[in-house]
């Protein structure tokens, strides 16, 4: 064959360069088979027997379409496509259902909270207003402050101490990380009502506090401490050996080499040990209430007096048993969700890595 | 006092009970560069990383024996580890720039790290990309994050991190073996400017670029459960063209390892 010189020119991409996607027509049929075949007798035989929703997605639905995937694996790809088709409908039918829990339970807080929701639900008090006390009037900003200053103040402790915690159980070869390990294991197995309990009997009880919000939050730290240490402990542990190697062959000290290679390294880990640590506690109710009386009014002083927090606002306002009541616990339950969404989003965008913004910006 | 720059007196390494590295005693004359040759597993990595005190991060090491950098004990009582590792800077097998710094962060990474401001940070930028050879190829962006490098260039980029700390000696562990024949050849001729004014040492398992480039070289051995050991040293001609030990010259001639 003659040696010769090819001129490469680039050619714009064919329609379909992903030929690995490529589906044949029975792939095709037999999938939408398998998706209508199974909706349409449930739906028939919901409409004619009456058979409850749910009764029948497991016991009309499911097996059904188990029955059509695995045709429909073996219909396409011969023997080895039945295990396929199982695993896919599981995995699909699975996944959808939790997602039909999660989308049912967002929409009913919305659904219901929504009716209480309004700008002055938003930022105004609750002082004047009783449970028959028309949505007018009142909210639940005293609430929202509440919850911001008691885990703020759990926040303040919990940070600090999870990640050194977290750095001493990656950074060190100390003969106590056993114990702690299993210390930190303990402690996120316990019931948030203990924790209640305990800052109860052992400062409120004892005389040497009152119900305050400083309170709360001391119930709230034992909560918060392990979910911190041991999210922050798994994102130190992923960064490279070689990046702290690299750091400490410069000649750097540990600790600078922790605070300027790994901690950097670590980052949107660390921001997400906190998120984790603020969602396990902003929603818990049973330590607040052994912890802090609810207040009605604006109170920014956790040291002193009652204090609302959003948790503590739901539980009252739905034992009021009103139906005005009831309407503003679900308008709480719904602030909260909103509050929560606004936070992880907010600490989302800020853990991005710095490099995918610089790319961004080219 | 020694004559040699850098030098060692039967240094012992264990990891656990088990014994690794046997009596070396190996001396590293001012402005040469000395590799260190031998198959996977005889502790030539090891061995370098007692050189700048990188070993006692490892759990479950042992070490006894001697480091002189210039007549001083690396390992006596009063050194701070930080100080030798200032001193002898080190290149590792992959390509570690920190990612979450840009090109030029990275390369005077080793100032703040260890607390040193320095007023001509810039032109140190420049200089020690200059020296690691990158300057051109990088002077335009110098504000990209590091990774965005190449793997040839990111090596280089280690390098030149550790050239801003001005380094009596540079130790490089395999420093080639993860690049490309073309970033090889570039950091090959970074090591010959830069032995004019430093003293290398290299661990690698190429013996075309251990004869380009070292002027003495190591034979390390570890056989059959035995602790590694130096088998043969001297000048690099002599090791591959005239060895004395029959193993020497079975490895050096690719018949066993």
């Amino acid at each position: 064959m003659e040696a010769r010189l090819n001129n490469v020119t680039a050619v714009e991409r064919p329609k379909n360069a992903q030929p690995w996607t490529n589906m044949g027509p029975r792939v095709r049929i037999s999938s939408i088979l398998t998706i209508v075949i199974p909706a349409a007798v449930f739906a028939l035989t919901l409409l004619f027997t009456g058979m409850d929703f749910m009764a029948g997605l497991f016991t009309v639905f499911l097996p059904l379409q188990l029955l059509m995937g695995g045709w429909a694996g073996f219909y396409s790809f011969g023997k080895r496509g039945i295990t396929d088709g199982l695993l896919l409908v599981v995995t699909f039918f699975l996944s959808l259902f939790v997602f039909v829990l999660l989308a049912s339970v967002l929409w009913s807080v919305i659904q219901s909270g929504f009716a209480a929701l309004s700008p002055h639900f938003i930022y105004q008090n609750n002082v004047y207003v009783s449970g028959k006390t028309g949505l007018e009037i009142g909210g639940v900003g005293h609430a929202i402050l509440g919850t911001i200053i008691t885990v703020g103040i759990s926040m303040l402790v919990t940070v600090p101490l999870g990640i050194a915690t977290a750095v001493y159980l990656t950074e060190t070869r100390d003969f106590g990380r056993g114990i702690v390990r299993t210390l930190l294991q303990a402690m996120s197995a316990l019931p948030s009502v203990v924790s209640g309990l305990f800052i109860y009997s052992m400062l409120i009880l004892s005389g040497w506090s009152g119900y305050s919000g400083l309170m709360g939050s001391l119930a709230l730290i034992p909560l918060m401490l392990p979910t911190v240490a041991r999210v922050a402990e798994e994102s130190l542990r992923l960064v490279p050996k070689d990046l702290r190697n690299g750091a400490l062959a410069l000649g750097a000290p540990s600790y600078r080499a922790f605070f300027m290679v790994t901690l950097p390294a670590a980052q949107s880990g660390i921001v997400t040990a906190v998120l984790l640590g603020i969602a396990r506690v902003i929603g818990e109710t049973a330590p607040i209430l052994l912890t802090m009386t609810l207040a009605n009014g604006t109170n920014l002083n956790p040291l002193e007096g009652g204090m609302a927090t959003l948790p503590g606002y739901i539980f009252n306002y739905i034992l009021l048993g009103d139906p005005t009541s009831i309407a503003r616990a679900w308008g709480a339950a719904l602030v909260l969700l909103i509050f929560v969404g606004i936070l992880f989003a907010a600490a989302r965008i800020a853990s991005s890595p710095k490099k995918a913004k610089k790319r961004s910006a080219k | 006092m020694a004559n040699f720059h850098l030098e060692t007196k039967d240094v012992n390494v264990w990891f656990g009970a088990r014994h690794v590295l046997s009596n070396v005693n190996l001396q590293f004359p001012q402005n040469e560069v000395t590799a260190l040759i031998g198959p996977s597993g005889c502790g030539k990595s090891t061995f370098i990383r007692t050189l700048n005190r990188m070993h006692e991060l490892i759990p479950g090491a042992g070490f006894a024996g001697e480091v002189l950098l210039d007549g001083q004990d690396i390992y006596g009582q009063a050194v701070d580890p930080v100080d030798v590792r200032v001193k002898i800077g080190m290149v590792f097998q992959k390509p570690n720039p920190f990612p979450t710094m840009s090109i030029k962060e990275n390369v005077i990474s080793g100032l703040k790290l260890s607390g040193i401001s320095r007023p001509d940070a810039g032109d140190l930028v420049e200089q020690s990309l200059m020296r690691a050879s990158m300057w051109n190829e990088v002077k335009d962006r110098l504000n990209d994050p590091a990774i965005s490098l190449s793997g040839g260039q990111q090596q280089r980029l280690c390098i030149a991190r550790s050239l801003a700390m001005n380094p009596n000696v540079l130790l490089m562990d395999e420093p080639c073996s993860a690049l490309d024949p073309g970033s090889t050849r570039r950091i090959e001729e970074t090591i010959l400017e830069l032995k004019e004014s430093m003293t290398i040492v290299i661990v690698t398992h190429n013996m075309q670029q251990a004869q380009r480039i070292s002027d003495s070289t190591a034979f390390f051995l570890a056989e059959d459960n035995t602790p590694g050991h130096v088998v043969e040293f001297g000048k690099t001609e002599q090791i591959f063209y005239g060895p004395i030990d029959p193993r020497t010259n079975e490895y050096v001639n690719g018949r066993f390892g």
